[in-house]
């Protein structure tokens, strides 16, 4: 079709709103097309990938013994000074933490604690529901932060999830690596 | 006693009538919000009842409850005159806006029309124009140069359109030889006017939409580059005040449409009954209203000028006089 027949067909599609029937018509396909809207504490909820950096966790050994040596490294290199940790010594000679208190309203979860920790004892985990009316209650200490949940093995997928869920929802899911988000929107 | 019957039955009508428009907008808001969800992949309101059906009354309540909040520097009697100036025209309007020919419940005929006034298309035209006064008090009298330049538009969108959709209209007249919208519609009963009055049928509802201030022609309250326009500065049942008579109007407007392009309640080839027709059209007009909300994006102040007065005036003219001469011609032999 020659340019001079291309735009006589233009002009002639705008005589009859062929433009404005375009957009309508897009609209109005959109309308029954799946939302992609993920109905967050009501019905699901969205599962980090296992290197998220969520809230902290200290790991124990095999012996149940804390694994934190004390030696205060990651307060040292904590950008925002939100970890205190007090060192005392057991009596076979080790060091350990009696104080260990992280205060998350301060903390922006940039997991250097967990790199510069030498004895592998600190990490970010999964969890990254913990928002709390007073910010007091946000100052977590050594036996919280031994009972949270640790690095889950996987992530990255929807689960189910109810408004009055008060533990963690910690499921399993099949679909781990490689949420597709796009797939509700995705129109071949 | 007769007398007493029908004025009760006329005071039963307008009490139902106002029901029906003060409580449809709750429905109406909530399907507003759930196709614009579903338009953009989204789901709309979902948290107050099945699928947020009682989001509207929900947000009802907030708004009676909220502070009526009147600005320091406001004109205080204008401030509050405006609201109620912007709600009842389009509830007095529905006086003479008919919904069908008549039932019989219990033996007796009731008509479904408040008023069959002979003029019933000039008292639509005429009452729904002291509307526009409530957007222009509403923004002068808050004192703010967001609510000023919106009503200064309102001004010079109804100038631009009242004139072509008071126009589109005569071809319409002239068709059924008479103003009572009654008639209108019966002479639809073969072939509805908008088989004959295509134009007429575009213009209207064009200013239409300029008269009900929605997208693509809400310049009034154009939320990107006013804030909200003419009610910025409303708060509470004031501002519901407002919404209500937009949702009216855009009501209003749909009702017109259909009564007189679109054959009224008299349907084809489907027998359904001649008042769930009726209801139909209309809410496909509403629906279509919605559409185009979350389709078109705003047209600029002098865009929409230039439609108004170069080309809706122009067509709404040629659509007159080329009606008057098919009907002189047919009328000829």
């Amino acid at each position: 079709m020659s340019r001079a027949q291309y735009r006589v067909g233009t002009w002639i599609g705008w005589g009859f709103f062929a433009d404005l029937a375009n957009g309508l018509a897009l609209t109005f396909g959109y309308m029954f097309s799946r939302p992609v809207t993920m109905q967050y504490p009501d019905q699901e909820k969205w599962l980090p990938y296992p290197r998220y950096r969520g809230h902290h966790f200290l790991k124990r050994d095999e012996e149940g013994e804390i694994k934190c040596v004390a030696c205060e490294l990651c307060a040292q290199i904590c950008p925002c000074d939100c970890i205190e940790v007090v060192p005392y010594e057991d009596e076979n000679g080790k060091r350990h933490p009696a104080k260990f208190e992280i205060d998350t309203a301060r903390c922006l979860f940039c997991g250097l604690c967990e790199d510069a920790c030498p004895a592998d004892a600190i990490a970010l985990g999964q969890q990254y529901e913990f928002s709390s009316f007073s910010s007091r209650d946000l100052v977590i200490g050594r036996d919280d932060l031994l009972a949270k949940p640790g690095k889950a093995a996987t992530g990255g997928g929807v689960v189910a999830a109810r408004l009055n869920t008060k533990k963690d929802v910690l499921v399993e899911t099949e679909e781990t690596q490689g949420y597709d988000w796009w797939r509700n929107i995705r129109r071949t | 006693m007769e007398l007493v019957v029908a004025l009760g039955l006329i005071v039963f009508k307008v009490a139902f009538l106002i029901a029906i428009l003060l409580l449809l907008p709750l429905p109406l808001t909530w399907l507003e919000r759930k196709v614009a969800g579903h338009m953009q992949q989204r789901m709309g309101p979902m948290r107050v009842g099945w699928h947020g059906l009682l989001q509207p009354v929900a947000d009802g309540i907030k708004l009676l409850t909220k502070e009526d909040h009147i600005p320091a520097e406001a004109d205080r009697f204008l401030f509050k005159l405006a609201p109620i100036l912007a709600l009842a025209p389009p509830f007095v309007v529905f006086v003479a806006v008919p919904f069908g020919e008549s039932v019989s419940v219990l033996g007796t005929e009731i008509t479904l029309y408040v008023s069959n006034m002979n003029v019933a298309l000039l008292f639509v035209f005429a009452v729904i124009g002291i509307e526009v006064y409530g957007v222009i008090f509403g923004g002068w009298a808050a004192n703010s140069k967001y609510a000023v330049l919106g009503s200064l538009r309102t001004c010079a969108q109804m100038i631009s359109y009242e004139i072509p959709m008071g126009f589109a209209v005569i071809g319409v007249v002239m068709l059924a030889q008479s103003m009572s919208l009654l008639d209108i519609v019966r002479a639809q009963a073969d072939v509805w006017n908008v088989v004959y009055q295509p134009v007429g049928f575009f213009v209207f509802f064009v200013a239409g939409l300029a008269e009900a201030q929605r997208i693509p022609f809400d310049l009034a309250e154009a939320e990107g580059d006013l804030g909200a326009g003419f009610h910025t500065e409303y708060s509470g049942i004031r501002f519901a005040f407002f919404m209500v008579s937009e949702y009216a109007i855009v009501l209003l407007v749909s009702v017109l449409v259909v009564i007189l392009f679109f054959g009224g309640w008299n349907g084809v080839l489907v027998p359904l009954p001649p008042l769930l027709w009726f209801v139909l059209k209309v809410a496909f007009f509403v629906y279509l209203f919605i559409w185009f909300r979350f389709t078109f994006p705003r047209y600029r102040y002098d865009q929409l000028m230039a439609i108004g007065w170069k080309v809706l005036l122009p067509l709404s003219m040629a659509n007159i006089i080329i009606t008057g001469v098919l009907l002189g011609a047919v009328a000829a032999p």
